[in-house]
Parts: structure tokens; sequence; C-alpha cells
């Protein structure tokens, strides 16, 4: 035994330990070569997106690593892996250098956006209340109006108590998360909570069990558990445009599972993978998504979900001050 | 899940003779530390991360009456906080940890002045290791247990009729339990309880790790002065991910003996 601790002693005089890259490096093709590889082992949609939209991760390397050159700039290096990470086409791709964020924000900016922000502030006036993260108001024809514009804005149960009792008298509520780009997933929940009586399915989650493509842990279903506060009990229309993003759309898609609940407006963005973060040897930081997610039907909700009622916003309406889908969600909440 | 029971079992057993020993000579030593930090992580970040690191260590070490009192004890906390940055520059990360060890070394007199000391230390060890700049994976959580073989060898020597101590000590862990998330499982999903082999056995297979101290006890006037030298290398590769948390630091504290019998002309048959 001693002579095998002498050994081992020895061997870790003279040999390796777990090693990373221990030195900076802005060299283009070292920095490209660990991007690279940082989302080929981690990314969780590789597969996916190569059955959705032709993705081939392997020829984007060779594409990318001819438009290097030993003499680029930072900056055209940054604009060379931006470009090579748009190819994922995901929201929760990022690149940051000290400059700037590297970005593909297609899934909002090739669409409409259905919502004025001006026209919507009439619908509120200037007489809402607020409770934490949430703007609210009972409208004119006994509508109840929650205006949550950011899940990175917290409110607590307590907050949630009071604004779902305000409301209590209503026959029915307008949920506007348009425009709503996600945060904590916590709110997503906690918010969601609020319209279902019984603990529901609303979806799997699954994780990365080693590097290669397909090697993901058996997707663990995700139960929606009804909250011990005040619930609502009649009509709610969420309105959702192509801007409700990451948690916005875990929240969209835990609210079309509660009984009562209407998607109105346009398909979400998207962004169904949680996001990790890692670094290349320049310094650089990058993010990905890292763990995705389904729906009650394990499909994919990486590029967005379907409303239940689609609904435009209609130029004509906005001209005259109206919000197409405010008024629409009112109308039918009213039959 | 039977290895792990097993280890358990293996503890308790190791425990049991401390609640049973008589004491006799023993040395309390509390030393402070500062040196250098290497974490690197790959459920956080490729890169390794190095900066500086401050430890403290509170040794227990004495005779018992057990094996002919050739058994001695020996207890060690240690507790560690790290602050470290990546290669650019741009980015730190802040890690600590707290761990006890426990455990009975066999005694060998070699020419009155020689000692030489092996057995087995059980330990455990919570901490975490944080970059400040992660978004979903910002921290990761450090649990461990193990079994460690131990070998010391404790030499006494006179200068300027003072008896001045020098021991080097080194623990290799053999089998343990560790926790580590899966490959690219986040936090939350955990906390939803969704585990999928978030507890490791560990051996140095997949854990080779070893710690190492080096220390000198010179008397100044009443007290017993230490300095040393402290090395810790923890390493893992189980779930995927890669980790190393190498830790080096030039130690100094005091020792204080105790005894039964009050002798001066004893000092030199005391362990340290």
């Amino acid at each position: 035994m001693i002579c095998l601790f002498c050994a081992v002693l020895i061997c870790f005089t003279f040999s390796s330990c777990q090693k990373g890259m221990d030195e900076a490096d802005s060299s283009p093709e070292v920095n490209l070569q660990a991007l690279w590889e940082i989302i080929d082992q981690h990314y969780c949609f590789l597969d996916y997106k190569a059955e959705e939209i032709g993705l081939d991760w392997n020829a984007i390397r060779s594409t990318y690593l001819g438009k290097l050159s030993p003499q680029m700039s930072r900056t055209q290096l940054f604009e060379v892996l931006c470009q090579m990470l748009s190819e994922l086409r995901d929201g929760h791709v990022n690149l940051y250098s000290s400059a700037d964020v590297g970005r593909n924000w297609s899934w909002k900016e090739d669409y409409p956006d259905n919502l004025n922000t001006e026209v919507r502030d009439e619908y509120l006036g200037t007489d809402y209340k607020i409770a934490a993260g949430l703007k609210y108001k009972i409208l004119d024809d006994n509508i109840g109006y929650i205006l949550y514009e950011s899940f990175q804005n917290g409110f607590g149960e307590g907050n949630l108590d009071d604004v779902i009792y305000y409301m209590r008298l209503c026959n029915g509520l307008i949920i506007d998360v348009r425009s709503n780009s996600g945060g904590f997933l916590t709110y997503a929940e906690r918010f969601s909570s609020r319209f279902t009586n019984e603990k529901i399915l609303v979806g799997y989650n699954s994780h990365k069990t080693g590097p290669g493509h397909n090697d993901f842990s058996k997707p663990e279903p995700e139960y929606l558990k009804p909250s011990e506060g005040v619930r609502w009990q009649k009509n709610v229309i969420v309105l959702t445009n192509r801007a409700c993003f990451s948690s916005t759309n875990t929240f969209v898609r835990n609210m079309k599972e509660c009984p009562l609940v209407t998607i109105l407006g346009d398909k979400t963005g998207g962004g169904g993978g949680m996001p990790f973060t890692s670094e290349i040897p320049i310094g650089w930081s990058v993010r990905f998504s890292a763990c995705p997610s389904y729906d009650a039907r394990m499909q994919q909700i990486e590029f967005g979900i379907d409303p239940d009622v689609t609904c435009s916003l209609d130029c004509k309406d906005v001209e005259n001050g109206h919000d197409t889908l405010i008024d629409t969600a009112r109308q039918m909440l009213s039959e | 899940m039977g290895r792990i029971r097993l280890l358990m079992y293996v503890l308790c057993g190791l425990f049991y003779p401390f609640f049973l020993s008589a004491q006799r000579d023993a040395a309390h030593a509390l030393m402070f530390g500062q040196g250098g930090s290497n974490q690197f992580d790959t459920y956080l970040s490729p890169m390794e991360y190095k900066g500086s690191q401050f430890t403290f260590l509170r040794e227990t070490l004495r005779m018992t009456q057990r094996a002919k009192e050739r058994l001695s004890f020996q207890s060690l906390t240690q507790g560690t906080f790290s602050m470290t940055e990546n290669p650019a520059q741009n980015a730190n990360e802040y890690g600590g940890h707290i761990g006890y060890n426990a455990g009975w070394h066999y005694n060998w007199m070699l020419r009155e002045r020689l000692r030489l000391m092996a057995g087995g230390l059980l330990g455990a060890d919570a901490g975490f290791l944080y970059n400040e700049r992660n978004g979903n994976n910002p921290a990761q959580a450090r649990l461990k247990a193990d079994m460690a073989l131990s070998l010391a060898g404790i030499y006494k020597f006179r200068l300027r009729r003072q008896v001045l101590a020098l021991r080097y000590q080194a623990d290799l862990p053999l089998m343990g339990c560790m926790f580590s998330p899966q490959y690219g499982q986040s936090y939350w999903e955990i906390s939803q309880g969704n585990r999928d082999h978030n507890v490791c056995f560990t051996s140095p297979g997949n854990a080779l790790s070893l710690r190492q101290l080096f220390t000198l006890d010179f008397p100044v006037r009443r007290f017993t002065i230490r300095t040393g030298y402290f090395s810790d290398i923890r390493q893992s590769h189980v779930n995927g991910i890669k980790m190393h948390d190498i830790s080096r630091s030039f130690l100094i504290g005091f020792v204080r003996h105790f005894s039964i019998i009050q002798d001066k002309e004893r000092k030199e048959e005391l362990i340290l």
C-alpha cells in the first residue's frame, strides 16, 4: 500500500491533472474552435434544428474557419463568431464582448409587433394600479386587465392575492404579456398556478447527459400545482405576440393547459431551452440553450407556441386609438 | 447505493474508537495561510481561473492508550476561501469550502527521534464555486465524503537547546462519494426534484486527489510556533464534468501542548 501511495505521489508530481485552457488567447482560429466545441458539446437543439431548418453544425465549422485570417481585428473576429452563432437562430444564444452583444433576434424582428405601446397605454390610463411587476386595471366593461411587461420584474404570492381579489367581480380577465421577453421561470410558474384548481401536466424538461448531439436524459414531466392563494375561476385571455420569449413562452405553455384560458394574438417567439453560460479564451462569454423543455404533448416549443385564436393588430384600429387584440379579447369575454 | 452504504458502515466503525479512547499527550494547532488557487470546472467554464486564497487549519493530534500506546488520533478542520480570475482577466470566480477530517494512525518510533505514522482519515467537505457572470449555471455546489489513506513522518531534533519538530503528512482519498449535477443539468431542475446520478462514487480512478502538509514547529519563549506549506489538490471527472481545485498555501500558527505529566524533559517524547 505504501508503495502504491508513493507511486501516486510520483504520478502527481510528474503527470497532468484535469486540465482546462489556462491562457488567454486572441487568435481567431483558437477562439472559433473553442466556441464551436462549446456549442457542439452543450447546445441542446442541434439535432432538432438539423431537421427543422437544415442546420449542419459540422459544415458550419469549415465555412467559418474559411472566413478567418490571422490579421483580423477583434471586432472582425467578433462579427464572424456572431455570424456563426446566428446560424442557430436562437434568441438564447449570445456572444458578449466588452463592446457589443452578438444576437439573432429574427424570432421577433422578422414579424409584425402586433403591439402599439402608446395605444395600449391609453387603455391603462393614469389611474391603474401597480403590484410589484404587475400593472392592472378594471376596464369600463368590467373586464380585468393585467399588463406584465417582464418576467425579470418579480412579484410575490401576496401581490397576486391582492390583484385577483380586486378583480373578483369582473366578468373576465385579460393578461397582456406581449413583448415580454422573459426572465425568471419561478414567476411564470407562480402566476400560472392561479388558474388551475388541479395539478396538471404542463410539459416536460430534459438535460444533456454527455457531449453527443443526442445525449439527453429521460424527459421528466413538469406539473403545475394549484396555488394555495386566491385562484381565478372565470374566463381568461392571454395576449401574445412574436416577442413573447423564454419564460414568457413557458408561461404561455402553462396557461394553455389551464381550463378557461384562451391564448389570443400571434405565435410566441419561442426560446424553449434554458440557457447556460460559458466562455472562450479571448474572454468573451457565450450564452446558449442547454436544457430543452417541451409542451404537455412532448412537442418542441423552441420555435414558439401557436395561439388558440390568431389575431393581428389592425392599422385602422391603431389610427382610431384602439388595440385590436384587447378589443377582441373584451368582446370574447363579454359574450 | 450499496457502495455508499458500505462506506457509511466503514465511517461509523472508524469513528467508534474515538469515543472510547482516553487522552494522553495531545497537540492542538491553529494555522492560517495564504497562497495561490487554481479553479477549473467545466460546468462553469472551460478556462482555468487563477488567483489567491486564504486558508485556516485547526488540528488536533494526540496519543491514545490503544494498541500499546501506538495509536494516535488526528482531527483536521479546514476552511478555504478563494478569489480567482479567468486568463483574460475579465471575469471572477469566488470559492470556498469547509471540511472536517478525523482518523487514526499507527505509530512507529525509529531511532527515538523519527516517528512514522500510517493510518486512515475520514472526511466530509462542503463548499461552492461561484462564477459572477454566468446566468443559469452561476455556481457549483461541492459536497463530498471520503476515506483517505494517510501517511506521516515526524522528525524531532535539537537546535540551540531547543526542540524542533519537522513533519510531513500526505493524505490520499481512496473511496468516497460526492455530489455533482449531471453533465448539462441545471440546479433549477434539481430543485424541482429531478435527480440524475447526482451522488457519485469516487475513487482515485475518477477523483484523484491529494492533501500534503509540511510543517516546522519551533518554540519561542513559552509558545510553540508552527510554519508550514499546505498543498490541497482536488480533482474529479464525474458525470462528464471535469474539475480541479488546487490550492497551495504558506501557513503560520501556533501549537498548544497538553500532557498528563508536566515535565520539561518529556518534551521530546511528546507527539509534536
